[in-house]
């Protein structure tokens, strides 16, 4: 989908510092850099904290998690913050 | 079609769809070489009020290969920006455009171009290029052809680029084609065809037209040799560079509805079009398997190359025209692997094999329009190119006239076996077998100086 630009500036609702403060407060463990074979020159990871951050539960009995942001992607693990996340989610 | 739609994914993604390449030594300057990639397939000019556009959200890409391996040398990078000056009206302009400034233009494209080594190290070459707007017709833009021409931006790099519509001059006969493999000039010899016609038909070119969205660059030669080197000879491997294009978008995008402008793309690139050799991926590939191939680079092509060696297509023509193609039938049967076609795709034809010609990379196998940059542009093109005796056209590159889809036919019914087994007598219709088109069924005439390829069709007359 394009974005066309008329004065306005995308406002990020979820900021780097954010995701990381919840993560951090459960104990998440980073086991992965950037993947291998999927970043193009070119490319640099989000430059600052403001940028969006996208995370994604690839697998919630393992709690593998990828992390999207800027041009690269992030696996992490962390079981508990998984169980957290579908606790969460079923409340909703 | 060359690439148009080639893959069941991307055919839904026209925006990212590469439809057609072009590489060749450019007429008019020699010293240079011209890459032009296609993309947005199959417009019809009268498309008001939202005319076509390259997507903000796709990284276009042109690479080349000059060492062999498959893998990019040198890529151009474009990323493309829309800017929208009146958010209160739905005109795409709203009075004459007479120049790229123009304030009765609303909706304008802009682009920049990053260049990036071997070593992934990335330049911005330039930023916020503009684009010429679509060809709307001649009362909202007078004089398309100036205004296309000031669109064409020379790189303090040495580089020309321009990136815009234009007439796509690609001619195929689609509709017959795709019913079952028929040929017009030889319906009446086609299996079920022999039923239905009493002689041969005019072949129909289907892309007649239709505009695309070209993005073009001219090079200086040397900044795409592996050496470096002004001069080569024609025989040095160093002449040689394989080319290619790719578009990608971000792995996660997150959708917010009517506050687009929340809108969240992130994430590494993931390819999801490419392009080298017109018609590898249409029709040699798998229908299961196009995708994937879209998704990766040309260094793992060997995983394809079994398609290549025992072509779908060549075990058709036998069974499609009865009679016609014994002789192919019979190197079918007796299961030979198409070193020929293997060659000609995959790794380039090899010095001594045509007379003052190679355009070989090696040994690795990957689909790349490969372009021996040391033979110089045809005083008179032959539409056939080193089948038809003229080695500066496909498959040595590709030139906006060549007949890539009839020379592809003659190749796969066996037409070039001879190349590696003299003692192969080619079936005669192989050597015959054309759609029966030119680049005289396009109804745009090429330019003779850079971006080449057509003015494109304006909405107001076409379709008439």
């Amino acid at each position: 989908m394009s974005r066309v630009h008329h004065g306005t500036r995308a406002v990020p609702r979820l900021s780097r510092r954010r995701v990381i403060t919840i993560a951090a407060s459960v104990g998440v463990g980073v086991s992965a850099a950037s993947v291998a074979g999927l970043s193009l020159a070119g490319e640099k990871p989000a430059a600052d904290d403001s940028a969006p951050l996208v995370i994604s539960l690839r697998d919630a009995r393992k709690g593998t998690f990828d992390v999207f942001s800027g041009g690269s992607r992030v696996t992490l693990t962390d079981a508990k913050l998984a169980a957290h996340l579908l606790k969460v989610v079923k409340r909703a | 079609m060359s690439s148009h739609r080639e893959a069941p994914e991307i055919s839904k993604d026209p925006v990212a769809d590469s439809s057609d390449l072009y590489a060749f030594v450019s007429p008019d300057h020699p010293d240079t070489v011209t890459i032009i990639a296609n993309y947005v397939p199959l417009q019809l000019p009268a498309s008001g009020p939202n005319f076509f556009e390259f997507g903000d959200d796709v990284l276009y890409e042109i690479h080349v290969d000059s060492n062999g391996d498959g893998r990019p040398d040198v890529s151009y990078q474009f990323r493309f920006r829309t800017e929208l000056r009146n958010d209160k009206t739905f005109l795409y302009n709203t009075g004459p455009i007479e120049s790229l400034d123009s304030a009765n233009w609303n909706r304008r494209q802009f682009y920049s171009v990053t260049k990036v080594d071997a070593h992934g190290k990335a330049t911005v070459l330039a930023a916020k290029l503009p684009c010429p707007p679509c060809n709307v017709g001649p009362l909202s833009i007078p004089d398309y052809g100036k205004l296309a021409a000031d669109a064409v931006h020379k790189l303090k790099t040495g580089e020309k680029v321009f990136a815009g519509q234009r007439a796509d001059a690609f001619f195929v006969d689609l509709g017959a084609i795709f019913d079952l493999g028929t040929l017009r000039p030889f319906e009446d010899k086609h299996l079920i065809g022999k039923t239905l016609f009493k002689g041969p038909g005019d072949a129909v070119n289907a892309t007649n037209g239709l505009n695309v969205h070209s993005i073009a660059v001219q090079v200086p030669t040397h900044l795409l040799r592996r050496d470096g080197k002004k001069k080569v000879r024609g025989r040095d491997p160093g002449a040689v560079v394989g080319v290619w294009t790719s578009a990608s978008r971000r792995q996660v995008q997150v959708r917010h509805g009517d506050k687009k402008n929340e809108d969240i793309e992130v994430g590494p690139q993931v390819q999801v079009s490419r392009l080298g050799n017109p018609l590898f991926n249409e029709v040699i590939v798998p229908m299961a398997q196009k995708d994937l191939w879209n998704s990766l680079p040309p260094s793992e092509d060997k995983r394809f190359a079994g398609f290549v060696a025992q072509p779908e297509l060549a075990g058709l023509l036998p069974v499609l025209y009865p009679g016609l193609f014994d002789n192919l039938a019979a190197l079918n049967k007796a299961k030979t692997p198409r070193a020929d076609l293997l060659a000609i795709l995959l790794t380039g034809i090899p010095d001594g094999i045509v007379p003052q010609f190679q355009n070989s990379t090696g040994d690795i196998q990957a689909d790349m329009l490969r372009l021996n940059t040391a033979i110089p542009p045809a005083e008179k093109e032959n539409a056939f190119g080193v089948i038809g005796g003229d080695v500066a056209g496909f498959p040595n590159g590709r030139r906006i006239a060549d007949d890539v889809v009839s020379i592809s036919l003659r190749a796969i019914a066996g037409a070039t076996v001879p190349l590696v087994d003299e003692k192969f007598k080619p079936d005669a219709a192989a050597t015959a077998v054309e759609q029966g088109l030119s680049i005289r069924d396009v109804k745009a005439k090429p330019l003779e100086h850079f971006p080449y390829l057509p003015i494109p069709f304006d909405g107001f007359n076409n379709p008439s």
